[in-house]
């Protein structure tokens, strides 16, 4: 009979605790966990080209300067595509916002009203305001309280981000380098199964990353295509923030659909419709994520169990808040396989006894040379 | 900086050109396999691999000596060795069976390694490399599993 595959109770137990620990002290090095993971998603966004020029006849390093030469290249020119709009369309853009924050203040006002007409115990139990709300004044507040943190939030990661373009180089340049030496150093008896797990490890997170980048294009083409035939503005940009926010588990999508509600209620005040169109177009797109992308992006390459991603996102909540709802997940994926390949190490009584072994030739062979 | 390179700038590729599975490849394609290939060391009578053990991939003995023992009636008699040049292990890049014989280093010896999942990544890759190597592989292991038909005392099929 076939021994049953796949890791014990005991092992999950301890994928569990390790993926929990390790969310916990991601949580508390933020600062180069972010920069560490862009950079693996550049990595594997970029190692593709860099093997086509590898293909082509070019050496490892040279095919690595050449991509990371036109990453360059396309950031500069994207750069100042971005300030040559902004410095022509700033004062618009800013009207704008303006416009959208008013339009989703005064549909929050507009709720309110609504609530307390139909409902006026709320506002008796103190869950509603007992005055109108005040939409200057609430946008002054709101500026005054959180437009200083955002600013200094932005020049806090600015150093950090600054990280990625290179750290993803030298993850490009000598990552297969820094794996052969890392196997190197394995024992022979260990070395099939240690790069059994390097491979797998890679794999998973390679699953993950590019999974996620599907998933993210797929959500803005579904949200864009509803919002462009809801009639929303910016239909393309609403789409692509709402879908980046989805990386953030239950919450993201949350965030993001009170976003699009706040754009439709600003342009269809006096349409409902439209506003519910927006909430049934988010939740038939979470749907679909749930049930057909999620499946044939992500959760086929890291090959977890449905329950148990959601006992994980919980988990991962609890332990590390946001932080720990979006890595528990990649973190668990790479965890699993490492716990696995080392448990079954240690319980194979023939591999630690060649390595044995070989200690034992390579003591005898130091001796002879005495 | 210079881009295209011969074959005597690198020792490393004139070594495995010389290789028999890899005697195909062009420069490029040499370099693009050296990025999957682990070289190993083993001291004399050291064990390679067992026999049981699950097979993940096959070894190209650099230098050094490797002999191969197996508890199974048909392979028992033949006790082959394999030499520079000589690849064994090869069932391993196709299926995870247990390996049917072990294989022990005679003297010192260098190895390359080629794993099943990096096989399985340079096929999905690079068709062209992966499917020269395949062929070159296959060459081999028909030629041995006719001597081996015709009871002939040589490398068989591990």
């Amino acid at each position: 009979m076939k021994p049953a595959s796949g890791p014990t109770v005991p092992t999950w137990l301890v994928i569990i605790l390790m993926t929990s620990f390790i969310v916990f002290l991601f949580q508390k090095i933020l600062w180069l966990v972010v920069p560490g993971l862009l950079a693996l998603v550049l990595y594997y966004c970029l190692q593709p080209l860099v093997q086509t020029l590898v293909q082509a006849g070019l050496r490892h390093h040279d095919a690595v300067k050449v991509v990371a030469a036109l990453l360059f290249l396309a950031t500069v020119l994207a750069l100042l595509g971005l300030l040559t709009l902004a410095s022509s369309r700033a004062a618009a853009w800013q009207e704008t916002l303006t416009y959208y924050e008013q339009g989703g203040l005064e549909f929050l006002a507009r709720t309110e009203d609504a609530l307390a007409e139909k409902l006026p115990l709320l506002r008796k139990a103190g869950l509603l305001p007992s005055s109108p709300t005040n939409l200057d004044a609430v946008a002054e507040r709101v500026a005054q309280r959180y437009l200083g943190v955002v600013l200094l939030q932005v020049f806090h990661w600015l150093p950090s981000l600054l990280l990625v373009p290179y750290l993803a180089y030298f993850v490009l340049r000598d990552g297969n380098r820094l794996k052969k030496e890392i196997i190197r150093s394995v024992p022979n008896a260990f070395f099939e199964k240690s790069l059994l797990l390097f491979n797998r490890v890679d794999s998973n997170l390679q699953s993950f990353f590019i999974g996620l980048m599907k998933l993210t294009f797929l959500d803005t083409v579904c949200l864009a295509t509803g919002l462009w035939l809801l009639g929303i503005s910016f239909p393309v940009v609403l789409g692509l923030v709402a879908a980046v926010l989805a990386w953030l588990p239950y919450v993201g999508s949350v965030v993001g659909c009170v976003l699009v509600v706040c754009v439709a209620a600003t342009d269809f005040p006096k349409e409902p419709v439209t506003i519910y169109g927006c909430m049934v177009l988010f939740l038939c797109v979470r749907i679909l994520d749930d049930f057909v992308f999620l499946p044939m992006t992500i959760g086929r390459g890291l090959r977890i169990h449905p329950v148990l991603s959601v006992l994980m996102l919980f988990l991962g909540a609890a332990v590390a808040g946001p932080t720990g709802l979006v890595l528990v997940l990649p973190v668990l994926g790479v965890v699993a396989v490492i716990i696995e390949t080392l448990a079954q190490i240690v319980a194979d009584h023939r591999l630690r006894s060649r390595f044995r072994q070989a200690q034992k030739l390579k003591t005898l062979v130091a001796g002879l040379g005495v | 900086m210079k881009f295209f390179r011969t074959a005597d700038d690198e020792p490393r590729l004139k070594e495995l050109k010389g290789l028999s599975l890899f005697k195909e490849l062009s420069l490029r394609e040499l370099r693009e396999l050296d990025e999957l290939l682990h070289e190993r060391t083993y001291h004399k009578d050291e064990v390679i691999f067992d026999e049981g053990d699950v097979g993940l991939g096959l070894f190209i003995v650099v230098s050094g000596r490797v002999r191969v023992v197996s508890s199974h009636v048909a392979l028992q008699q033949l006790a082959p060795q394999f030499g520079p040049g000589e690849f064994f292990g090869e069932l391993g890049l196709f299926d995870e069976a247990p390996r049917t014989a072990r294989a022990v280093a005679m003297e010192p010896t260098r190895a390359l390694a080629l794993l099943r999942t990096e096989m399985v990544a340079l096929l999905e890759r690079n068709h062209r490399v992966a499917g020269k190597i395949l062929f070159e592989l296959s060459r081999t292991v028909c030629r041995r599993s006719r001597k081996l038909a015709l009871s002939e005392q040589h490398s068989p099929v591990l």
